[in-house]
């Protein structure tokens, strides 16, 4: 028990130490950034009429503590982050960055989960079917729809789910709620009209992980279901799924599990450009108007510092959980 | 192993057996490979159609009969659809391919608004006509600073594959502001490609230097160093290309975006060969030769270089070919959503960024041309490298 605790411990550990180094990357790439935000926001101002001189640019540098050094403007920010879940001020909106992302990130990392789950719930079951049929019609086909998977990314399969939707039903399908609801408070029926909606994109964002992960999964018990150890459990007689399930499907999922976090890297990859495509105004997009059109260094630090840690945290998780369940890796540590 | 290889040839003469066997002890890993490689008809016939599209890339502006930036417009034929040459029409067949000639046409009967229509005319194809100028060989580099521009003038040419005799032929129709999208396509396979290239390389240098360095070293180094990787394959890289492509000031020339594009791309693409060669090189630094080589006084550097990594290349050359379409596909992305390359380069994703309007999905379907012939690419390049990875891996053989 001790040493699943010290395990635990180490395990948490590396996870800070790399949310901590992702922080330093994150804040490092957005200050090679030309201009600051003083900068920005005084042309701003001047755009509104006013004069501005440099002097004045100096003393807002000075009012946002941009003159300070850089480790220790990282420092501030880290601490503010990890302590009090305080991410600053958005440069542009001069507003709280919390108060912008609100429930949008939480919103975002919702479809995205739900989209993992879809990856999981179709790659696994199919991509054990493929591994024992190995070489029919069904497993050649399913390796050429995977192989589509990865060359029809995402974007290009929600543009041609557009087209196909607008010829056909004359309705785009775009969008998270329908009109009536998109500024309303939340409420059952807000919460319904999205579940009408939302399908499309969870849809399209599990596309191309599913297709990568089918693969592996496939891979991954081709390798194992020949094995001695399942040839003597035939001999004892057991048979069929369950003999499937009990031991080469257990035993090759292990790396599966393993990178559910970096699924989930692949599938945040394409939030933001589906959410382009499908106008997700509501999700994604924040991060592409973040990004691409405000040139908000604090509010684009932020959202790229949330997703990580999303990625760090299911790692992590995942680590845990597949220490509990297989007993190789428990012996392991031990 | 070679007694599978013999009992594969039982009718074989003794004197072709044993050359056989000799060839195939004397032949190098690339000649393994090549010869494993061969055996795969898909893999085959998935190079033999990349090759064919890569020739179209780099021969884009013989093979396109007009300029495809604004220059090359036809003004008088907007958002034209296909036009497909053809032997026959009503008149009777011709062994020449002609199209029609389309005119502009206002009168009572369309509302006196201006549409464009087909004449029974004929237009014959003609081939090798001059055309628009283009140059061989011209570089012209303008980064920002004196210290990388490059200048070179090329050769030029004017001659093109295909053209008509009189007006224009469009193969896959013009865009709003008339330009041929045929043409355009050619040149945006090769804007792709070139992109991709220059981010695998850059990729590949860092993924050497970084995985190379730490496992020769291992210890503290190594840790650093797993860690620096670490964090950087966890950050999602297509939101961190969006924050640093956002940062590209607008007035940057075309090819100073194309360069920090590809920088860009390369800077992320490396964690997960480094971590490849990392593995590769920690279980194979304890090896005989490696002391050896240490004790004749080789650098850490050299031994590496000359010693370490060769003994890796057939999978360092499967995993380039295996990224080079996830470069490129990034590149569409990053450009389709307006962040990567602009208008007058052509790249797949600068040329799909108007598509997701409806009126243009419902009445220019041909807009989306582009896109099977990109599938196609990519989907090459995927059994391409699939082919090779099973080619490179020796467990093959026993099979």
């Amino acid at each position: 028990m001790a040493a699943f605790v010290r395990f635990i411990a180490t395990r948490a550990g590396m996870a800070l130490l790399t949310l901590l180094l992702v922080s330093f990357i994150v804040f490092s790439l957005m200050e090679l950034v030309p201009g600051n935000c003083a900068e920005r926001y005084i042309a701003y101002k001047s755009t509104q009429g006013q004069i501005i001189t440099e002097a004045d640019i100096r003393a807002e540098e000075i009012r946002m503590g941009l003159d300070r050094p850089f480790l220790e403007r990282w420092g501030g920010w880290v601490w503010g982050v990890f302590t009090r879940g305080d991410f600053g001020e958005s440069c542009l909106w001069r507003v709280e960055v919390n108060q912008l992302i609100g429930d949008k990130f939480l919103l975002s990392l919702g479809i995205c989960v739900a989209a993992l789950v879809l990856t999981y719930l179709i790659a696994i079951p199919v991509g054990i079917l493929s591994a024992t049929m190995r070489g029919g019609a069904f497993d050649t086909g399913l390796r050429i729809v995977s192989y589509l998977g990865l060359a029809l990314p995402n974007f290009l399969l929600a543009l041609g789910v557009m087209l196909a939707s607008t010829v056909l039903f004359q309705d785009t399908l775009a969008g998270l709620f329908s009109a009536q609801y998109r500024d309303a408070p939340w409420s059952l029926d807000k919460v319904l009209d999205l579940m009408s909606r939302v399908w499309l994109p969870i849809g399209i964002l599990a596309w191309s992980a599913t297709a990568i992960q089918l693969q592996t999964v496939r891979a991954l018990l081709s390798d194992e279901k020949d094995k001695l150890y399942v040839t003597a459990a035939r001999a004892r007689g057991v048979s069929g799924a369950r003999l499937l399930w009990r031991y080469p499907a257990r035993h090759s999922l292990g790396p599966v599990v393993n990178s559910i976090g970096f699924d989930l890297n692949r599938i945040f990859n394409d939030l933001p450009i589906v959410a382009a495509v499908l106008t997700l105004t509501e999700a994604g997009s924040l991060l592409l108007d973040a990004l691409a059109r405000s040139n908000d260094q604090q509010l684009a630090g932020a959202i790229i510092f949330l997703l990580t840690a999303s990625i760090v945290a299911v790692n992590f998780l995942t680590d845990i959980v597949l220490a509990v369940i297989d007993p190789r890796v428990r012996a392991g540590l031990m | 192993m070679i007694a599978t290889d013999m009992q594969g040839e039982p009718a074989a003469p003794v004197a072709e057996a044993s050359r056989r066997g000799e060839a195939y002890f004397t032949a190098s890993q690339g000649q393994l490979i090549f010869a494993r490689f061969k055996k795969k008809r898909a893999a085959i016939f998935a190079a033999f159609v990349l090759g064919v599209f890569v020739a179209c890339g780099v021969f884009a502006p013989f093979l396109s009969p007009y300029d495809p930036t604004i220059a090359g417009r036809n003004a008088d034929y907007t958002n034209g659809a296909p036009q497909l040459p053809r032997f026959c029409d009503a008149n009777g067949c011709s062994l020449r391919p002609f199209i029609h000639k389309v005119e502009r046409y206002r009168g009572a009967d369309t509302n006196f608004r201006w549409v464009t229509r087909q004449t029974g005319t004929r237009d014959y194809l003609t081939f090798l006509p001059r055309g628009w100028e283009y140059r061989v060989g011209a570089i012209s580099w303008d980064l920002p600073g004196e210290t990388f521009d490059l200048s070179l003038p090329g050769i030029a040419f004017d001659r093109h594959l295909f053209g008509v005799e009189t007006g224009f032929i469009h193969l896959f129709g013009t865009d709003a502001t008339g330009k041929d999208i045929f043409s355009r396509t050619l040149h945006a396979i090769w804007v792709s490609l070139s992109v991709g290239t220059l981010g695998v390389l850059i990729a590949f240098s860092l993924a050497l230097v970084i995985g190379g360095v730490s496992g020769y070293f291992g210890g503290w180094i190594d840790t650093v160093c797993q860690a620096l990787t670490d964090a950087v394959r966890t950050v999602p890289t297509i939101p961190l290309f969006m924050a640093l492509a956002a940062f590209i000031p607008q007035e940057w020339s075309a090819e100073t975006r194309f360069f920090f594009i590809s920088m860009i791309l390369g800077l992320v693409g490396w964690p997960t060969l480094a971590r490849r060669v990392r593995t590769h090189i920690l279980a194979e630094r304890t090896a005989d030769y490696v002391l050896a080589a240490r004790l004749a006084g080789a650098s850490p550097a050299h031994t590496i270089r000359r010693h370490l990594l060769p003994s890796f290349t057939s999978y360092i050359i499967v995993d380039l070919v295996i990224s080079f379409p996830y470069m490129v596909l990034s590149e569409t992305a990053l450009s389709f959503i307006g962040l990567g390359l602009k208008d007058p380069v052509n790249s797949l994703g600068v040329m799909l960024q108007n598509v997701t309007r409806v009126d243009v999905l419902l009445n220019y379907p041909w807009y989306f041309i582009p896109v099977p012939i990109f599938v196609v690419i990519v989907l090459a390049f995927v059994f391409v490298g699939d082919g090779l990875r099973d080619a490179a891996d020796p467990h093959e053989e026993r099979r």
